[in-house]
């Protein structure tokens, strides 16, 4: 809920200033490592944009992932179960993409 | 004629949090003060941390305490009768972390010029507070042993983020089968230099080493008037 209102007025803000009478879609990205989830983050937009510039506007969440490096193998893996460790041989792996990305990366406007 | 065009943004979704959380960095820094928001879950131990904390810094800071809490007080009663100069609670209405704009009226409640270190106890929430900065210099996370060597690989966020990391109730280690060379392993993967302290706030064991340390990260200007 908190996160979806200050996102708004972020969006607010900036269609206002590109003179925007509707916003028509949102782009965010949002990382693995920032645990903020679609349905969540749905919910909410529905209940806080109804008669906002944003009322109708798509959604849009780019996903990254966390991703880590094998030394080792010289390849890159994603997590599997409860360990960073490297699925093909447990090396340690290190962060190769960290997936902490919150970020409004641009919004469609009509004007 | 309707046009319609991409308006390129490139701002944290939290970009107002952000913003308040500057205006409240700048309140501390001001009154050379350290802030330390305190992360962890129900349970952890964050308010024992505090007292604890308190009790060896004793002679060297003044210590406030902003409590967030869902609801209730019985958090700033407990600092305040272990010996903290100032305590204020905040009750967030249900919210599940604390936000910038929530400390503005604790900081204008505690007398800032009256102490060198605050800390500001988050919600018991692994994952929200993570996104929220407060002002502070430093993110604190504290896990107890008893909730497991897993949590890293689950909750990597906080791990990542906090600048120092607190492993208590450090006596039950055996008692809870945790499994410290795989905690360690996968803090280090998410962060390689966060300070890592193991300590029981019942034992009291490992508190003087983290006392220490978080003594040193104090402003400059406390550091040299106790030195005098």
């Amino acid at each position: 809920m908190a996160v979806m209102s200050y996102l708004l007025e972020t969006v607010q803000e900036q269609a206002q200033q590109a003179g925007a009478v509707r916003v028509r879609a949102i782009n965010l990205v949002i990382g693995e490592r920032a645990s903020v989830f679609d349905d969540s983050l749905l919910f909410y937009f529905d209940l806080l944009t109804p008669g906002t510039v944003a009322e109708g506007a798509r959604l849009n969440v780019r996903r990254t992932a966390m991703r880590f490096h094998c030394a080792t193998c010289r390849e890159n893996y994603s997590r599997v179960d409860d360990t960073f460790c490297c699925p093909r041989c447990g090396t340690v792996g290190r962060v190769a993409a960290d997936g902490s990305e919150l970020l409004i990366e641009s919004i469609e406007v009509e004007s | 004629m309707t046009t319609i065009h991409t308006v390129a943004v490139g701002k944290r979704l939290l970009d107002g949090n952000d913003q308040q959380a500057a205006v409240n960095r700048a309140r501390f820094q001001a009154a050379d003060v350290l802030a330390v928001n305190i992360m962890a879950s129900p349970g952890a131990g964050k308010t024992s941390v505090i007292i604890r904390t308190m009790e060896v810094l004793r002679s060297h800071a003044r210590v406030g305490v902003i409590e967030g809490d869902i609801a209730g007080r019985i958090d700033a009663d407990r600092v305040l009768a272990a010996g903290a100069a100032g305590a204020v609670q905040i009750n967030t209405g249900g919210n599940c972390h604390l936000e910038a704009h929530m400390l503005a009226p604790a900081l204008d409640a505690l007398d800032l010029s009256e102490l060198d270190l605050v800390f500001i106890e988050n919600v018991g929430n692994l994952v929200c507070p993570t996104h929220w900065a407060l002002g502070e210099a430093l993110k604190l996370c504290v896990l107890s042993t008893a909730e497991g060597h897993d949590k890293p690989v689950k909750y990597p966020e906080i791990f990542a983020v906090s600048d120092a990391i607190v492993l208590n109730k450090i006596d039950l280690i055996d008692l809870v089968d945790f499994e410290r060379v795989r905690f360690y392993e996968s803090v280090r993967v998410l962060n390689p230099h966060a300070p890592i302290f193991e300590i029981s706030c019942r034992t009291g064991a490992g508190v003087i080493a983290w006392g220490d340390w978080l003594r040193q990260q104090l402003p400059a200007p406390v550091l040299k008037r106790k030195e005098r």
